[in-house]
């Protein structure tokens, strides 16, 4: 919460006249994002409107058409790797855990490409992040095909986090996962940017995650980006815009965010 | 920016990289600047001077613009060592309250077991698994059958679109890369059969040794090698993937037999291709042995064309094409068997495909020799 007062002070990505074309489809016509440095901001739009494009373009796997993406004012494609890998990290949709290395090796990888760290102290650093994503040491020796879907998105989510990355992109972050899951893995988001002070990106059309965990929600409607705060969004005309945080499930994730927000 | 770079070096845009600062003697140390993963040797190695018989320790830590996780488990390691952490700023006192207070166990070691007991456990599993896979093979075999005979018995349960789409992707598409290999085998036997018969004086029996083997042997199982590799791996990947993505689950709901539809076709495909690949790899064979002849033996192709029949019989011919469709069974059975085996993840269909391809080569190269004994003894 503390860093919701400074929120305008900083930018930490931004992206600028993004467009990406497939053969002769358009799907992101010139949109602009600023992502402001510890809020949590959510992408959200229809299936095949392109978000995860749009994260895939964020985080520099996907070389736009056209615009570009600054993180921390530096062209993203100018940023070496090991700088890169301590700024972003990100939770792909299927985890993308190694399946040859156990969930603990996995955690220590990025340690152990990027720092000069004895053995010991990676493992102990481990340990630490499975403890801090909510899994116990045990599972630290299990492989990926061992865990359930849920333990899978803790274990992305330990790895991502291995390096204390500055912004930290998730993609659907809650499908596939019970309610119970995935209400965990909101708390755990929440708990990650109000005590880390991580950035945080979500890309999901998960309703409730939408409503209780982020500050701003950007809709990405018609190739272009509307950014705003659920409340206001509410209030859009956008048929689509409207439809979507008027149907039935919105009502029903509005009222799971008022006790949680208190407003 | 005020400063105008005077020299046109390349500004490094990477900040410059954070440092910790370590200061103090005795029992009061003070730490400053950044306290992350990336310094976290450095603070380690100046702190391991600090006696630890002082008596009571603090480290102050107030100059600490930053610390990530892995510092905080830093500094809560040196609580419990008895530090005690003085002027803890507002906003890293929520962090390090979350990292102390995290109950961590050290990760279990994996057990490793000696080399010599790995051999043994393999040894024994191995052949667990020889005497499993043996009983699945024939009992898949006995599935296979039963369902093909029941096919071609009712006419109406065979498919003929799906056979016509295995037979044009299995042996029309096949046609050129098997030409080539038995045309290539002929050439390789020729250039051999020349080098050893010549001092004997008899290298013009190198026709008769390349048209026997190629008819006998070569020409069969280069195809059903080939077809192996090609056709029998592609059965476990279609199959496989159809597994991976429950289609076979929601045959089985639909009450459609997976056997029927995708086994039996698959089966009857191969068994119609296969032989008739070997019949054109034949053919090819030949040709190379009228090739090899013209250059190595300066005898033309219509000398050629009338010494084939005094060198071979029907009998060649007939023991090649025989074992042909024999070999299609089996490839389409192992194929099919191991595509249904896929379980769930894309690396089950890799590993099936691997071992159906492996197993059904085997299987040929087994069977020819059968063959081989069994015409030997028959006098064939």
């Amino acid at each position: 919460m503390s860093t919701r007062g400074k929120a305008h002070a900083e930018t930490i990505l931004s992206a600028r006249g993004i467009v990406n074309r497939f053969g002769k489809q358009v799907v992101h016509d010139k949109l602009n994002l600023d992502i402001v440095r510890g809020e949590i901001i959510g992408i959200a739009g229809g299936s095949g409107s392109g978000k995860s494009v749009l994260l895939k373009t964020l985080v520099g796997l996907h070389q736009p058409d056209a615009g570009e993406i600054l993180l921390n004012a530096k062209p993203i494609q100018s940023i070496g790797a090991a700088e890169k890998s301590a700024l972003i990290g990100v939770l792909f949709q299927q985890g993308a855990l190694f399946s040859s290395l156990t969930v603990a090796q996995n955690i220590m990888l990025p340690m152990r490409e990027h720092t000069t760290l004895p053995a010991k102290e990676q493992e102990r650093i481990a340990a630490m992040k499975l403890a801090l994503a909510g899994m116990s040491a045990d599972s630290g020796i299990k492989f990926p095909s061992a865990l359930s879907g849920g333990m899978v998105k803790r274990a992305a989510f330990a790895r991502a986090l291995a390096l204390d990355p500055k912004i930290f992109f998730l993609d659907e972050p809650t499908s596939d996962l019970d309610p119970i899951a995935a209400s965990g893995i909101d708390a755990l988001i929440r708990q990650l940017n109000q005590i880390l002070g991580i950035t945080v990106v979500i890309v999901t059309h998960d309703l409730t995650t939408l409503f209780t965990v982020c500050g701003r929600i950007a809709v990405l409607v018609d190739k272009h980006l509307t950014i705003d705060t659920a409340d206001k969004l509410r209030r859009s005309d956008q048929p689509w815009i409207h439809e979507f945080f008027h149907g039935p499930r919105a009502e029903g994730a509005m009222k799971a965010r008022k006790p949680n927000h208190g407003n | 920016m005020t400063s105008v770079p005077v020299n046109k070096q390349p500004v490094s845009t990477a900040p410059s990289p954070p440092t910790v600062a370590v200061s103090g003697d005795g029992d009061l140390f003070a730490l400053a600047g950044v306290l992350e993963i990336a310094t976290l040797a450095e603070a380690r190695h100046a702190l391991q001077k600090w006696s630890k018989h002082a008596s009571s320790r603090v480290l102050d830590i107030a100059g600490l613009d930053s610390i990530d996780t892995p510092g905080a488990l830093f500094l809560c390691d040196l609580r419990t060592q008895g530090v005690e952490l003085a002027g803890i700023r507002a906003e890293h006192q929520a962090l390090l309250d979350l990292i102390c207070e995290l109950d961590l166990k050290p990760l279990p070691k994996i057990k490793v077991v000696p080399r010599w007991r790995q051999i043994v456990i393999q040894m024994g599993k191995g052949a667990h698994d020889a005497r499993h896979e043996a009983i699945d093979v024939i009992t898949f075999i006995g599935r296979a059958a039963s369902w093909t005979v029941n096919a071609l018995m009712h006419p109406h349960c065979l498919r003929p679109a799906a056979i016509t789409r295995h037979v044009a992707e299995t042996g029309i598409q096949a046609l050129p890369i098997i030409g080539l290999m038995a045309f290539m085998i002929a050439i390789v036997i020729g250039y051999q059969g020349v080098a050893q018969l010549r001092p004997f004086g008899g290298e013009d029996y190198t026709i008769n040794l390349v048209a026997v083997s190629v008819l006998r042997e070569m020409g069969v199982l280069i195809t059903a090698i080939m077809v192996a590799g090609r056709s029998g791996s592609a059965f476990t990947a279609e199959i496989g993937v159809m597994q991976t993505r429950e289609e076979v689950d929601a045959l089985n709901v639909m009450g459609i037999e997976p056997m029927q539809v995708l086994v039996v076709p698959r089966i009857i495909a191969l068994v119609i291709t296969l032989p008739l690949l070997t019949f054109f790899a034949d053919i090819m064979g030949l040709i190379g042995g009228a090739a090899i002849s013209q250059f190595l033996l300066d005898v033309s192709p219509t000398q050629y064309l009338t010494r084939l029949p005094h060198v071979v019989d029907g009998s060649d011919l007939f023991v090649g094409l025989f074992k042909a469709p024999i070999f299609a069974f089996f490839i389409a059975i192992v194929g099919c068997m191991h595509g249904l085996r896929v379980s769930g993840s894309a690396e089950s269909v890799g590993r099936e495909t691997t071992r159906a391809v492996v197993k059904s080569i085997f299987l040929v190269l087994a069977l020819d020799a059968f063959f081989s004994i069994l015409f030997e003894q028959l006098g064939i």
